[in-house]
């Protein structure tokens, strides 16, 4: 029979045990017995869907079994097995409402484009104004029209997200779309509707992949300490992409 | 459900995460289970060991931390009664990731520390379904001897 060492937080919930002795050939047939045996553990070893949980580590013999076969590692009844949590924690990200980001960029593309077919540089120009005043403000640009007129016809979609990031590539998409306008305004109509479809790649970039290169950057200054650049990327998301949801 | 600190000890805990600012500091806390009642006796201080950039609003002790914290419980007769970590700029309430990877049984002390200043200290123990924190109330240690010299 192998041993499985328990740690002292979970210990309460197994009669105080310190270990157990287990009969089973794998990690998993281990821990089913020990579930088993005590099943109040269940719910701080497994989430909802089965899985082990994240902070859950397995040693077998002093080697983290995710070196090994994970819970298909072999047990010798020599061995031992033991439970060893991580501890983690950390500040609360903001809710955020990609319901009204995606909104505003429909907005920008949808304006930037008509700013284009009708040869109307003024509108790029207001366009421009209008991302500037909503990083101001520290609201999307066009999110008012999410806010009053598309709230009962758009669902919500709020994630555990950085607010920060999204200003940084709202101000950065504004700094383009304005340098875009002056282009045109000196004249110089190719460089100029260039840095306007730039936002505009960029804007739908984010609207149907859920990449947000602006934010990218944002999370990049933060790895490289530049000041003002406090917050890093959702845990188990690549920097710029959407976090998922729950 | 209450947490006794020694005045120093707490003083110790305020000056890590002080210290630790902007980033998140961490550690753990040993002492002795009195019924309901937990008293802190030692802190272990520990290393955020994030990657780097995450450690403004993360902290991570990986399982050898802990190890070595039950360890040191065990060698000095006390209970690893939970453990402590700042929340820079934010308050001294468990958020979602914290109630995601928070041990049963464990106290979860927080402290403030805005702009580089604790600001407030808080204790919180998981529910046994993992739904909620329930805040403990924490005792300092003058308030303890007062408590004591009115019985």
């Amino acid at each position: 029979m192998s041993v499985l060492k328990i740690p002292s937080p979970l210990r309460p919930y197994a009669g105080g045990a310190a270990q157990m002795q287990v009969t089973s050939n794998t990690v998993s047939g281990a821990l089913e017995e020990l579930v088993a045996a005590h099943p109040q553990l269940q719910p701080h070893l497994f989430t909802e869907s089965g899985e082990l949980r994240a902070f859950v580590n397995l040693f077998v013999n002093d080697e983290n079994v995710r070196d090994l076969r994970g819970p298909d590692t072999a047990l010798k009844p020599e061995d031992s097995l033991m439970i060893l949590p991580s501890i983690a924690g950390g500040t609360p990200l903001q809710k955020v409402d990609h319901a009204a980001l995606r909104t505003n960029q429909a907005f920008i593309i949808g304006l930037s484009i008509t700013a284009y077919v009708a040869n109307a540089p003024w509108l790029a120009g207001l366009i421009g104004l209008a991302m500037v005043l909503g990083t101001i403000l520290k609201v999307p640009a066009f999110g008012f029209v999410y806010r009053h007129w598309l709230r009962e016809w758009l669902k919500p979609e709020v994630l555990a997200d950085n607010a920060e990031p999204h200003r940084f590539a709202q101000g950065f998409g504004a700094a383009v779309e304005l340098a875009g306008f002056a282009l045109l305004a000196a004249d110089a109509s190719f460089a100029g509707w260039a840095l306007i479809w730039l936002v505009i790649f960029l804007a739908a970039l984010n609207l149907f992949a859920g990449f947000c290169a602006g934010c990218m950057v944002y999370y990049w200054l933060n790895r490289l300490h530049v000041p003002g650049f406090v917050k890093s990327s959702p845990d188990g998301t690549f920097p710029g992409l959407k976090p998922k949801a729950g | 459900m209450r947490l006794q600190i020694p005045i120093d000890l707490l003083n110790q805990i305020r000056a890590h995460g002080e210290a630790a600012y902007p980033e998140e500091g961490a550690g753990f806390l040993l002492g002795r289970e009195e019924g309901e009642s937990r008293r802190l006796i030692l802190i272990l201080a520990a290393e955020n060991s994030r990657e780097d950039g995450a450690r403004r609003n993360r902290y991570l002790l990986p399982p050898e931390e802990l190890r070595r914290a039950e360890e040191a419980a065990q060698s000095l007769g006390l209970d690893l009664l939970g453990v402590f970590h700042s929340h820079p700029d934010h308050p001294a309430q468990p958020s979602e990731f914290d109630r995601e990877w928070a041990l049963p049984c464990f106290s979860y002390l927080i402290t403030s520390v805005q702009g580089g200043k604790a600001a407030g200290s808080r204790s919180w123990r998981l529910s046994d379904d993992r739904i909620k924190f329930a805040e403990e109330k924490i005792l300092a240690e003058t308030e303890i001897l007062e408590t004591r010299s009115q019985k």
